[in-house]
């Protein structure tokens, strides 16, 4: 399974959403990181066949996607960032309703939706309407629906956001046990998600590809380093305007900082590992900085 | 594809402003047949007044008297009845009540002899019977009349539409077979079963408006149109939906009607002309049943198109709200517009038309296509079924490439 981005790009008017994005997919987690409005989600809706691109091509196995269309979308399963479903529906007529139209026959289709069911833990809520799921049950839905083509590329849209922590876990550690054999494609702002399961990340900014590789690898090609040090309360402001603060954490009239910097900032900043997040604010900064401002 | 059908239809039923719906739809069904019921009248040799059932029974027994074709004898023989019923009576309330057996074929004749655009209740009255038998002829001669004078150069017809007009007059039967039909009068020469289309059709707009937009409302458009069927088969299943829906429910609440109103009145009449009820002047040559199974038949293109427009427009416009106002839109809007002078021959081709059929029959509405003549409704209901399925034509290729942003 190989999926190949050629020079993709996507304009909504006058703003250009994916530019000219160049990128080659096997099987594996890939994990899509950018700050908002990065492209990530036109980006897949297009993967999708959902949008259709204003340049460039996207092929699976050297055929286009669209040309394709139906046999593409045999093998895709999707979970977007605003995932809708039926409310007046159970989950088990929605997961039969969507294994219908992923061309599932009803036996098969039967014996796929109780697997899934009982695989995401929806047992005791199969026959609850939609619409009286928990955030974390309706997420499960969604992976469950996804997942009922049983499909060799994965794409999933923020798949953890407004999850609690427990249901972030299970959630990471269901979709690492799905990921087997497949191509998946994550996007998230939680960096820990894809810190647990991605093989490879991709970092996007402006609607291109800046970056891609292991956690390591991006974290080794930073020119700078993570420093930990303590100062009062009171030169905090100062400090964040001065430098890329990953973490701040307060005690009392002082506060713990990470501080990505070139130079030690401070006599006594002590060096430590860098871990995603500081990669994430290396690369982003500037703009994660005025999202977090 | 069955299961796909399935659930599109459970999509639609499971909403529950639709049930809502759909229990005022079969209330307001039941409450208008029963209207439509209590309409026949009767009174007793006291001038007591029953109505409904009792009354259809009652009027059927007098006037099933004159049951058979209304010969130029029989017509010179309810004359003579007419007038000794008027010579024995005091008043005329007990006139009226002697000659209910006689009221249909009396209808006829007032209208028969009346001059174009004038009525005159007691025409009967006054009319030798001689005269009165010469019914059929006079019909042909009312109508060379209007169509000699300035009313039907105001209202355009051409020398073919005239020629068009007369055959038709000439191809009705005559002597006409009458016999008791006041349950299909009920039924068909009322104002309720055109007030019921529209009701039927705005609330089966309530129904069918979600059918496409619904997707994008629940933001449930990216799963569909990423599915396998999701550009294909799906968008046929809810387009199947839609039909079935409109059919069923439009079937369904008719049927319901006419069977209440005809199990209260009597199926009786059904072969009688509809000339021979309140129909004098038609140009459509057909029987009760026929006109029943026309109407029907023309609200059913009016709903396909109207609701297929629907449909398409909440495809378009990814609008349950803006799709739901269509129906009403155009079931009510052309009614007024076409009383404004400007407009009345273009709204006379507008599909509201087919939901009031009924009420119209007696107009003279024709239409011309390549030197043709036809009654309008004969060319409005293939061209609104063929529409329906134009549009839904362009509904599949529309929705299919739908775009997610």
């Amino acid at each position: 399974m190989e999926l190949r981005v050629c020079n993709l790009t996507k304009n909504f008017g006058g703003f250009t959403a994916v530019n000219n994005l160049n990128i080659d997919m096997t099987n594996g987690v890939y994990g899509l990181l950018g700050v908002n409005g990065a492209g990530k989600t036109t980006f897949m809706r297009m993967l999708c066949t959902l949008l259709k691109p204003s340049s460039g091509t996207i092929t699976c196995n050297n055929e286009d996607i669209f040309a394709l269309g139906a046999e593409y979308r045999k093998i895709l399963g999707y979970l977007p960032q605003d995932f809708g479903f039926y409310p007046e529906f159970t989950v088990e007529d929605y997961l039969m309703y969507i294994a219908s139209i992923k061309g599932l026959r009803q036996a098969a289709a039967k014996k796929r939706v109780r697997e899934l069911i009982a695989g995401v833990g929806l047992e005791k809520a199969a026959r609850r309407k939609m619409k009286k799921l928990s955030g974390g049950m309706k997420r499960r839905a969604g992976i469950a629906q996804a997942m009922l083509n049983d499909p060799r590329i994965l794409v999933l849209d923020e798949p953890t956001a407004g999850l609690d922590p427990n249901e972030r876990i299970r959630f990471r550690n269901l979709i690492s046990e799905l990921a087997e054999d497949r191509l998946v494609l994550l996007s998230t702002h939680i960096v820990s998600d894809i810190e647990y399961i991605a093989n490879e990340i991709l970092l996007m900014k402006d609607g291109q590809v800046a970056h891609k590789g292991t956690a390591d690898v991006l974290i080794n090609a930073m020119d700078e380093n993570v420093w930990k040090c303590h100062v009062d309360r009171n030169a905090v402001p100062y400090l964040m305007g001065k430098y890329k603060i990953s973490n701040v954490k307060s005690d009392g009239n002082s506060a713990e900082l990470r501080i990505i910097s070139g130079n030690r900032p401070m006599p006594e900043a002590e060096s430590v590992n860098a871990n995603l997040e500081d990669l994430f604010l290396y690369y982003f900064g500037e703009k994660a900085g005025d999202d977090n401002a | 594809m069955m299961i796909m059908l399935r659930f599109e239809i459970k999509k639609i039923f499971s909403k529950r402003i639709n049930k809502l719906m759909l229990m005022v739809l079969i209330a307001v069904t039941i409450v208008g047949s029963l209207l439509a019921i209590r309409d026949v009248k009767y009174y007793t040799d006291q001038g007591n007044k029953i109505s409904g059932p009792a009354a259809a029974r009652q009027l059927k027994m007098e006037k099933n008297r004159w049951q058979g074709y209304l010969t130029e004898d029989v017509i010179k023989q309810v004359v003579e009845e007419n007038k000794e019923a008027k010579a024995s009576s005091a008043m005329e309330d007990d006139a009226l009540i002697k000659r209910q057996g006689i009221e249909d074929i009396r209808e006829i004749i007032n209208r028969g002899f009346a001059e174009p655009g004038e009525y005159d209740y007691y025409l009967c009255d006054n009319i030798s019977p001689e005269k009165a038998a010469g019914l059929y002829e006079q019909r042909l001669v009312i109508l060379n009349k209007d169509l000699g004078s300035g009313n039907a150069d105001k209202a355009g017809f051409s020398q073919n539409e005239k020629e068009f007009l007369r055959d038709r007059y000439k191809d009705m039967n005559a002597p006409l077979y009458y016999e008791y039909m006041d349950g299909w009068k009920a039924l068909l020469d009322s104002q309720y079963l055109p007030t019921l289309m529209i009701i039927t059709i705005v609330i089966i707009g309530f129904l069918i408006s979600g059918i496409f937009s619904d997707e994008f409302q629940f933001k449930a458009d990216s799963i569909f149109f990423s599915s396998e069927l999701g550009r294909n088969k799906a968008v046929t299943a809810k387009l199947k939906a839609g039909f079935i829906t409109i059919t069923a429910v439009y079937w369904g609440v008719m049927l319901l009607f006419s069977i209440i109103i005809l199990a209260a009145l009597g199926f009786g009449g059904a072969e009688c002309m509809i000339q021979a009820g309140g129909n004098w002047n038609s140009i459509y040559n057909i029987t009760y049943f026929q006109n029943w199974l026309f109407t029907m038949l023309g609200g059913y293109a009016a709903h396909l198109f109207i609701l297929t427009l629907a449909m398409f427009i909440s495809a378009k416009s990814r609008s349950t709200v803006i799709a739901i106002t269509i129906p009403f839109a155009l079931s009510c809007a052309p009614m007024f517009l076409g009383r404004v002078p400007m407009f009345t021959d273009i709204m006379s081709m507008f599909p509201d038309m087919l939901l009031r059929m009924c009420a119209f029959l007696e107009d003279l509405l024709v239409c011309e296509i390549f030197g043709k003549v036809f009654g309008l409704y004969t060319v409005l209901i293939p061209v609104y079924l063929l529409l329906s399925f134009v549009i839904a034509g362009v509904l599949y290729r529309n929705y299919r490439k739908a775009e997610v942003r």
